[in-house]
């Protein structure tokens, strides 16, 4: 066996490739190897396990095969239109060197929706971040770096941010979650898929994009194992380097090249390269196309003469994608890349250049200074491989929660310390950073509701919802039941906007698999998903596993799978936004307030804990949002949010928050006393800071029969109060000024995002 | 004959395509022009400047792009009085040119749109900015009502005017403010203005009057669908609000 | 204690400076190598090996993936550099021109690249070595 250092292989999959091979492999064989085995690109601890997720519906056009998934979206002047839609973790590299791992964890996002051949319009980002308070600690540092990173990569290339959302909890200290999700827009016609296609024996490989350098070398097998500070140094090489200007022109090319290809009528292959670099990209679109690959890595344009042939293979310099064409087309490919958008001049040998053909024999191979480095059964290096992981069943906590768990509190104490926590205050600071209005279609920007919404076809009334959730606190109380309740507030948000869920992606981030106590937990949270899933008719079309989330002393993180939704808008006439309209509506909510406050704000506040978290009644659930979905049809909600973190105040208070803004007469908030309205069956705290789901709606005076006979006596509907004149919250027998409780909301995160 | 306004496309640049379309649904007849077809543009009647991040702003935001060819086109063509308009980093590059104010040499700026205060992030944030010259004083401006106040998104990291003191008095002397921040309902003062930009200037115009440079985006807040207040019944897909701006441009090139 | 600073490059190819070198030459300046650096003054300094380690402890100065730091003999340009001061005069960018390979170039080319290209006079002045 060859010297090889940095290698994450174990021994048995060493002496698996020895005996493959029937020889020794060699030293670039080793690092592919290492690469294309690695967890982050086999999914060897989890691919079987994803199978239990549902991923079929009419709305599928395609599902998690290829590097991101496509729904059906609506049709616009005898075109169909398809959402892509992809999500993937950054985690390690973003806690080490928070800017750049952030900023290329975008970078590889948005390549994963342009490579299918589609126009990037969004991205969101859902992130979980260790405790800020320490002006000087690591974990500030990772949270303001982070965003920064997201930031100028984003906002550089020219794609909103109109969703996703911030956690902050100790145990993520050492492990931060850098999430992201990317969204594109196509014609279901002009798809462009990763693999070879019929007849493409002898088409050419080509590359495009920055020249090769050293960056990133070892980045997949680095994101599969745990953090060590005594790595550091170590483990910042692996970390590859951001570049959203050569990315913009890159993006710009290669929709010019979709042009070309359509007209054309050419099937063809594209990909993204990403974990494994030019080895992991090329093996994985010959062999998914049933073909093998013959590389010549001297052909392949570098930024350093002399790199060895596995830094060239197999480092991660990003931003380069690679095509599969017909001979006859590359000519003009190239001229595309290289003379019309002049690659070459926007950064140091970045081109488009052939490096390899697609072969019908099915092998793997590597040619270096004219000797073969790397010759292998295709289908041995990209197969799956799976490791059989013990785990067992985590029950679910038994009992349910006692009611008026909480007594003897002041709510107006309550009101303050809930809408200053973690969770609930505005993430304003934070999102301002992002550009969210880029390109002009942006219906609701980030934060002016639980969704964003674009119009993404020019000309059209088609609108597309996309919003992100998972609530880390949860998993600890109920793993399955904290996955149900990802998908859960994710449709939601989705559905208060005036969307209809149409598909899910998912991030799983759990700690080492090898562990079976975290691997449980894994195994645990995808029957969750898979049961919301199924409920909910809302496949998963994409997603992502980020395992080995600890830190070398063993502590891991919660288990945390986060998930996102993307919803179908016929008519963006429809849509409901969140800011309170006028005074004299009446106030209701959709959903039924349970006495189970398990991992809510209000008990963290109160520093008391519940074993129970919120039961998921799917067919209730179900009910309000078709009562939601009609009523906004129909116009009856002048306004709405979903109830998420901090309960029915936090909500009503962020819509009022909403309509304080600059030019809108003042509106406020009259809260009756629970009682009245959920005839004692929870208690106040329970029925104002429940986070058992649901909507706070605003319905005209003039509606309120319509949308009481749509909702036909159903037990889920609840008057809860009226709007006001003037910016206050009345709740109880409290007011409190809307101004004054805006501005605590709004403080605890400016000081971290000035 | 129909006058033909180029929307030029640097390396870097990302907002084209809001501007190319507004532009069209203003009635104009415009056209991208990409940074390798830059002979093209002589051609052309008019220029609008986009947003985005031209040469990733390396060295200064529009240092670049001001030396790039396509501008030895737009300097060509404003000095015969065509007209340009640059929103974000085209107005930034406009400064850099030298174009606007105008008041130094070609590609010799005299003033600047640099780092926001008070802290030098990138902040995306709704605002409005209103008139402040007579609408005559351009050709880009005329078919606006005196001090009309328009949305629009500034979305930069560098959108804070800056100049030497001379050069600043000379601004407001030669009647160059042609835009500042302001609120909603039009009334001025230092909270409207969200990036500390020397007298609450959004946007500068030369002596001339046919070279306008602002720096927040109004073509982002110019259908219906975009505005924050919309309301159900409203014409979603109709151009408003900050569309009167490229309303009165493209008028302007019609007259031309 | 003394007036030092540092110098902080990239060790990763400079975009930047590539792009500043192709615009120079294309405004007619003999220009064969540019390099950037951020420098940091120090106004009461520490000696340099512990300056060293400041910086390199300074998460938001110095990546090791990234960055080299050196420092300099006093505090101002080396020969063939200006420096570039915005709003902060201890933090100047600094930018190195080679006329030819191990050839720094003279003030008086450096003033021209300053007026051309490199130095704002509206919101940035120049520091040249004496």
């Amino acid at each position: 066996m060859p010297e090889v250092a940095g290698v994450a292989l174990r021994d048995d999959e060493l002496a698996r490739i020895r005996e493959r091979l029937g020889r020794e492999p060699s030293v670039v064989e080793v690092h592919a190897f290492d690469a294309q085995w690695s967890e982050h690109c086999s999914y060897k601890s989890s691919r079987h396990l994803l199978k239990k997720l549902p991923t079929t519906s009419e709305r599928v056009i395609l599902g998690p095969a290829e590097d991101s998934g496509i729904l059906h979206l609506g049709e616009f002047n005898g075109e169909r239109y398809g959402i892509v839609i992809a999500h993937e973790s950054h985690n390690h590299p973003s806690q080490v060197v928070p800017f750049e791992g952030a900023a290329t964890g975008i970078g590889g996002i948005v390549r994963d929706v342009l490579c299918m051949g589609a126009h990037v319009i969004a991205v969101a980002d859902p992130l979980r971040f260790g405790r800020i308070d320490d002006l000087h600690s690591h974990q500030r540092y990772v949270a303001q770096g982070v965003v920064d990173g997201i930031s100028a990569y984003g906002n550089a290339i020219g794609v909103p941010n109109i969703a996703g959302d911030v956690y902050f909890d100790e145990r993520f200290d050492d492990n931060c979650l850098v999430n992201v999700v990317a969204m594109g827009i196509v014609r279901e016609a002009e798809v462009i898929h990763s693999y070879a296609p019929q007849g493409a024996d002898g088409w050419d490989i080509v590359l495009v994009g920055k020249a090769t350098d050293a960056s990133g070398f070892g980045g997949a097998s680095f994101s599969s194992l745990t953090l060590d500070s005594a790595d550091e140094d170590s483990n910042k090489g692996a970390v590859q380097v951001p570049d959203p200007f050569l990315k913009s022109v890159l993006m710009r090319a290669s929709y010019h090249a979709f042009e070309f290809l359509r007209k054309q009528g050419l099937s063809v292959a594209f990909k993204d390269l990403g974990a494994g670099g030019i080895m992991g990209c090329s093996a994985e679109i010959a062999s998914a196309g049933g073909y093998g690959a013959s590389i010549d890595l001297d052909a392949v344009n570098v930024a350093i003469e002399g790199m060895r042939p596995e830094v060239v293979a197999v480092g991660e310099t990003q931003e380069r994608l690679l095509w599969v064409v017909p001979p006859e087309i590359t000519p003009e490919l190239l001229r595309i890349y290289n003379d019309l958008f002049t690659l070459p001049d926007i950064a140091y040998n970045a081109r488009a250049v052939k490096i390899g053909t697609v072969t019908a024999e099915k092998r793997y191979v590597l040619r270096h200074r004219g000797e073969v480095v790397m010759d292998v059964d295709i289908a041995f290096l990209t197969g799956s491989i799976r490791d059989e992981l013990p785990f067992h069943d985590i029950p679910a906590p038994a009992g349910t929660a006692e009611r008026s768990l909480v007594t003897g509190v002041q709510l107006d104490e309550l009101i303050e310390r809930v809408l200053a926590h973690p969770d609930v205050c505005s993430r304003a600071p934070l999102y301002r950073r992002y550009d969210t209005v880029v390109r002009g279609r942006t219906v609701i920007p980030r934060g002016a509701a639980g969704a964003g919404v674009l119009a993404p076809v020019w000309g059209s009334p088609l609108g597309v919802a996309l919003a992100v959730a998972g609530n880390p606190r949860y998993s600890r109380i109920d793993v399955r039941l904290a996955a149900e309740h990802a998908v859960y507030e994710a449709v939601r948000k989705v559905v208060a906007v005036g969307a209809r869920p149409i598909g899910l992606t998912d991030c799983l981030n759990f700690g080492n698999p090898r562990k079976p106590e975290h691997y449980s937990e894994l195994v645990a949270a995808i029957d969750g998903l898979a049961r919301a899933a199924k409920n909910f008719e809302t496949p998963f079309v994409s997603g992502n596993v980020s395992l080995y989330n600890e830190s070398a002393s063993g502590r891991a993180i919660p288990a945390s799978p986060v998930v996102a939704c993307v919803g179908a808008i016929d008519d963006i006439a429809n849509v409901v936004t969140m800011p309170l309209k006028a005074a004299g509506s009446v106030l209701y909510m959709v959903g039924r307030p349970q006495t189970a406050l398990g991992s809510s704000v209000l008990l963290d506040v109160l520093g008391r804990s519940d074993e129970h978290l919120p039961r998921i009644d799917y067919e209730a659930i179900l009910a309000q949002h078709t009562l939601m979905y009609e009523a906004s049809q129909a116009g009856l909600l002048r306004s709405a949010h979903a109830i998420g973190n901090g309960g029915l105040a936090a909500a009503a208070c962020e819509m009022a928050f909403a309509a304080l803004a600059e030019g809108h007469a003042p509106v406020g908030v009259r809260i009756d006393d629970s009682w009245q309205w959920t005839q004692g069956r929870v208690g106040n705290l329970e029925a104002y800071f429940g986070e058992a789901g649901g909507f706070v709606v605003e319905v005209a005076a003039a509606d309120v029969e319509a949308f009481e006979s749509l909702a036909a006596q159903a037990d889920y509907i609840h008057e809860i109060g009226v709007t006001l004149d003037r910016p206050v919250l009345a709740i109880d027998d409290d007011a409190f000024d809307l101004h004054h409780l805006r501005d605590i909301w709004y403080a605890p995160l400016r000081e971290v995002y000035p | 004959m129909s006058r033909r306004i180029a929307v030029l496309v640097f390396p870097g640049t990302n907002s084209e395509e809001e501007t190319v379309r507004l532009l069209r649904d203003c009635g104009g007849d415009a056209h991208l022009v990409h940074w390798s077809g830059a002979a093209l543009l002589p051609s052309f009647d008019a220029y609008v400047l986009p947003g985005g991040f031209a040469y990733e702003d390396r060295i200064r935001a529009g240092a670049i792009a001001a030396h790039d060819e396509m501008m030895d086109h737009v300097i060509a063509g404003a000095e015969l009085g065509k007209l340009v308009l640059g929103v974000c980093n085209g107005a930034q590059i406009l400064l850099e040119a030298g174009l606007v104010p105008g008041t130094g040499p070609v590609r010799h700026p005299t003033a600047a749109f640099t780092r926001n205060g008070p802290v030098a992030h990138f902040v995306c944030t709704h605002v409005h900015v209103k008139l402040s010259v007579k609408p005559g004083r351009s050709p880009i401006t005329a078919a606006l009502a005196p001090e009309a106040v328009i949305p629009a998104w500034a979305a930069n990291a560098e959108g804070r005017l800056a100049a030497q003191e001379n050069h600043l008095a000379e601004l407001r002397n030669g009647d160059h403010i042609a835009f500042v921040y302001a609120h909603e309902k039009g009334n001025v003062d230092p909270t409207a203005t969200p990036n500390q930009s020397a007298l609450g200037v959004a946007g500068l115009v030369n002596r001339s009057g046919n070279v306008l440079a602002l720096m927040p985006h109004p073509e982002r807040d110019a259908w219906t669908f975009n505005h924050p207040d919309k309301r159900r019944g409203d014409d979603m897909l109709a151009p408003s609000g900050g569309a009167a701006l490229f309303r009165s441009f493209v008028a302007g090139v019609q007259r031309s | 204690m003394s007036r030092r600073a540092v110098a902080i490059e990239l060790k990763i190819p400079d975009n930047a400076a590539y792009t500043a070198l192709v615009t120079l030459r294309r405004l007619g300046l003999a220009v064969e190598r540019v390099e950037r650096s951020q420098i940091v003054r120090y106004e009461d300094a520490p000696s340099p090996k512990v300056l060293v380690d400041r910086v390199q402890g300074d998460e938001s100065l110095y990546n090791p993936n990234k960055h080299r730091v050196t420092v300099l003999d006093g505090d101002v340009p080396r020969t063939g550099e200006v420096w570039i001061v915005q709003d902060d005069p201890d933090m100047p960018v600094a930018w190195r021109l080679y006329v030819a390979p191990g050839t720094p170039a003279s003030t008086e080319v450096l003033k021209i690249a300053c007026e051309r290209l490199l130095c704002n006079p509206a919101v940035e002045r120049a520091i040249f070595s004496r």
